[in-house]
């Protein structure tokens, strides 16, 4: 409600739904159990734990893209190598595309020259730096607790300036601590702060969607009860803001499902931690509750699919019913006996608000129970191609279509 | 340990199901070779003698390839370790790591102090910590082996993880040891060292 604290001329934040706080000193508390452990049955021998992150990049020509399946007519080639870790893509004005890393601390540049691509190094050392948004030719970096900008970055791809502090109040919490990054219609900067463990009543400050006017350091909440979304995008007739979410692990192999969202006005709650994938009452947080007091997804994607990245459709060269179509990066399952996603999902709606098909459009980056790689985010070129990157291999690939 | 018996067995058999990453190329004999003069300090076939230098003997090859990109990459330091890993070239650090994970690990000592183990049995329980590094604590993946490490050395390391003095790589150790006290490290230092 009110301006609370005023740290340099960035410094102060509102919270536009609520009582306000300094996030930063919001961190959840270190006496809640860890993160991997909550929620587990007691006396549970189970050995699943999450997958080594991705660290170093295959050798281009060790890439098995041969095992990738299409439809008809779509191909998919090696279009840039050598990335350890590259995770969310954006595309700068003059075509440079930016590639974020969560673990290794890197940001990377593709850029084309003389018919190749060079991959160029930009900022290195950076804590968690997930997000990744161009906006009037500066690159936005969204780290684990801080916003930085790098300023007219595709003229300084060899030298790049100091980065400048946008926002540096957001909690510093590791679980589920680093960001997706979008850039709004309203030039806004949306991200994700996710729940501070895997399934815990969260502050007032987290598990949410939120957004920053960089302009003014202005923080808001825009939709709550998420436990964490690492993907988002704005449709591109109804500008409204859909999002991916991971549901909680260990309850079993089926439940819940990772979920699609629509949000289409303000104040929404999405039911974290009470209720998932918008029917199913948390056995612990659920007690008492009801599901429909909150909102309920658009989809269900899948126990354990981890749906990351996600991108409207704009292009053209794809077949026009591909058109506004959304596509999602499936990242894939640790939580499950049995592994699920590791594909590139394409969902159809139907007048611009309702899902009407859910179908695999790539798959191959699971091999029986193996994994060589993983799908962490999907990006739309010019001339309308798509990107995937894969932060196991750390590789960026290039989908095209030919009639 | 008898409780632990049929759930090793089944734990085994998934390991090599459930490994991450394809497994990268590596040559073990080439990295035996490369990996000579680690030994001074790792010791012979990398079963340490030194309280305060790791033993690599039989630890998951993910997991010494990513602690070596640490140290290269400056995410982890240590004033002995970190020079050794200056320029290291990824592939050697994959044959190095494949070389050290076909070594047998040390001969357990028996445990000085009986109390700490029953302390620690019952922290590592309540904490789930074989549930990532496996019940015989041999690790899995990028996740360390345990078993007949160094008892300094651990005990050091989770202080470490604790105060944030070592970085660990998706943040999944230092949540763990949030919750351990002092005395709970001793007991888990001593648990883990003197495990077969
Ligand atoms: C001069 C002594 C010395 C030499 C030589 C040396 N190391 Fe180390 N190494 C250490 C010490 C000490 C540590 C523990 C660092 C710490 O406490 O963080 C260590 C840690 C490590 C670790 C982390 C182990 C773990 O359990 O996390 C790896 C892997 C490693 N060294 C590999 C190597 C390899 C491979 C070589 C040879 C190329 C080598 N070291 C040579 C002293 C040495
Ligand atoms: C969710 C999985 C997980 C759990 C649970 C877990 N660990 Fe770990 N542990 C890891 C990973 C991953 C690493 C490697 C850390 C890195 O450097 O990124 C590690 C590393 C370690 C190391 C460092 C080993 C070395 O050679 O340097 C110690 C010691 C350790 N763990 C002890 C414990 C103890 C004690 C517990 C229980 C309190 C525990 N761990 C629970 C995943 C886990």
């Amino acid at each position: 409600m009110s301006a609370i604290s005023k740290r340099g001329s960035l410094a102060f934040l509102i919270l536009a739904t609520s009582a306000s706080a300094v996030l930063a000193q919001a961190t959840a508390s270190p006496m809640i159990p860890p993160s991997w452990a909550q929620g587990r049955v007691e006396g549970s021998t189970s050995n699943l734990a999450p997958h080594p992150p991705g660290m170093s990049a295959l050798p281009g020509a060790e890439i098995p893209l041969s095992k990738i399946k299409l439809p008809k007519g779509f191909e998919i080639a090696l279009w840039a190598e050598g990335m350890p870790n590259a995770r969310e893509m954006v595309i700068g004005p003059k075509g440079t595309v930016f590639a974020s890393t969560r673990f290794v601390g890197n940001v990377y540049a593709v850029v084309e020259k003389d018919g190749k691509r060079e991959v160029k190094i930009i900022a290195k050392g950076l804590n968690k730096p997930n997000g990744v948004v161009i906006k009037n030719g500066s690159l936005y970096v969204a780290e684990l607790s801080r916003i930085i900008r790098y300023d007219d970055i595709e003229n300084h791809l060899d030298n790049p300036p100091a980065p400048v502090v946008v926002f540096d109040k957001l909690p510093k919490d590791e679980a589920h601590g680093w960001k997706f990054m979008k850039l709004g219609p309203d030039g806004k900067l949306y991200f994700n702060i996710g729940s501070p463990g895997n399934i815990v009543m969260p502050p007032y400050t987290h598990a949410q969607i939120a957004r920053v006017d960089p302009e003014k350091g202005i923080l808001e909440t825009v939709a709550r009860g998420v436990r964490n979304s690492v993907g988002m995008d704005f449709h591109p007739v109804s500008k409204e803001l859909w999002f991916t979410n991971n549901g909680r692990d260990w309850i079993d192999d089926s439940l819940p499902n990772d979920t699609l969202h629509r949000v289409s006005r303000k104040d929404m709650n999405f039911g974290f931690p009470f209720c998932h994938q918008g029917d199913l009452l948390d056995p612990e947080f659920g007690q008492g509750r009801s599901c429909a007091e909150f909102d309920p997804p658009a989809a269900k994607l899948g126990p354990h699919v981890a749906a990351l990245g996600m991108r409207f459709y704009t292009g053209k060269m794809f077949p026009a019913e591909y058109g506004n179509n959304i596509f999602i990066a499936e990242h894939g399952s640790w939580n499950r006996s049995k592994k699920s996603g590791y594909n590139i999902t394409r969902v159809t709606l139907d007048k611009n608000t309702k899902v009407k098909k859910l179908e695999v459009f790539a798959e191959g980056w699971l091999d029986g129970e193996k994994f060589w790689g993983r799908p962490a985010d999907v990006q739309v070129m010019k001339d309308g191609s798509m990107l995937v990157s894969d932060d196991v291999a750390g590789a960026i690939y290039r989908i095209s279509y030919k009639k | 340990m008898t409780f632990y018996r049929g759930a090793i067995a089944a734990a085994l058999a998934l390991q090599f199901i459930a490994v991450g990453p394809a497994a990268l190329a590596a040559d073990a004999a080439s990295g035996k070779n490369k990996a000579q003069t680690c030994l001074a300090c790792h010791g012979e076939g990398g079963r340490s003698v030194n309280p305060f230098v790791p033993s690599l003997a039989g630890q998951p090859p993910l997991y010494v390839y990513y602690q070596l990109l640490q140290f290269r990459d400056e995410r982890r330091k240590n004033p002995i370790m970190s020079p050794v890993a200056v320029g290291m070239k990824d592939a050697d650090m994959r044959d190095m790591a494949a070389y050290f994970a076909q070594e047998k690990p040390a001969p357990v000592s028996p445990a000085s102090n009986p109390e700490l183990v029953k302390a620690g049995e019952k922290i590592a329980q309540v904490f789930h910590c074989a549930s990532c590094h496996m019940p015989d604590y041999s690790g899995q993946n990028h996740i360390a082996r345990l078993a007949g490490q160094q008892r300094d050395y651990l005990a050091l390391q989770l202080r470490g993880f604790k105060t944030g003095s070592r970085p660990d790589i998706d943040g999944t150790m230092a949540s763990a040891a949030q919750p351990l006290s002092d005395q709970d490290i001793d007991s888990m230092a001593g648990y883990l060292s003197s495990f077969e």
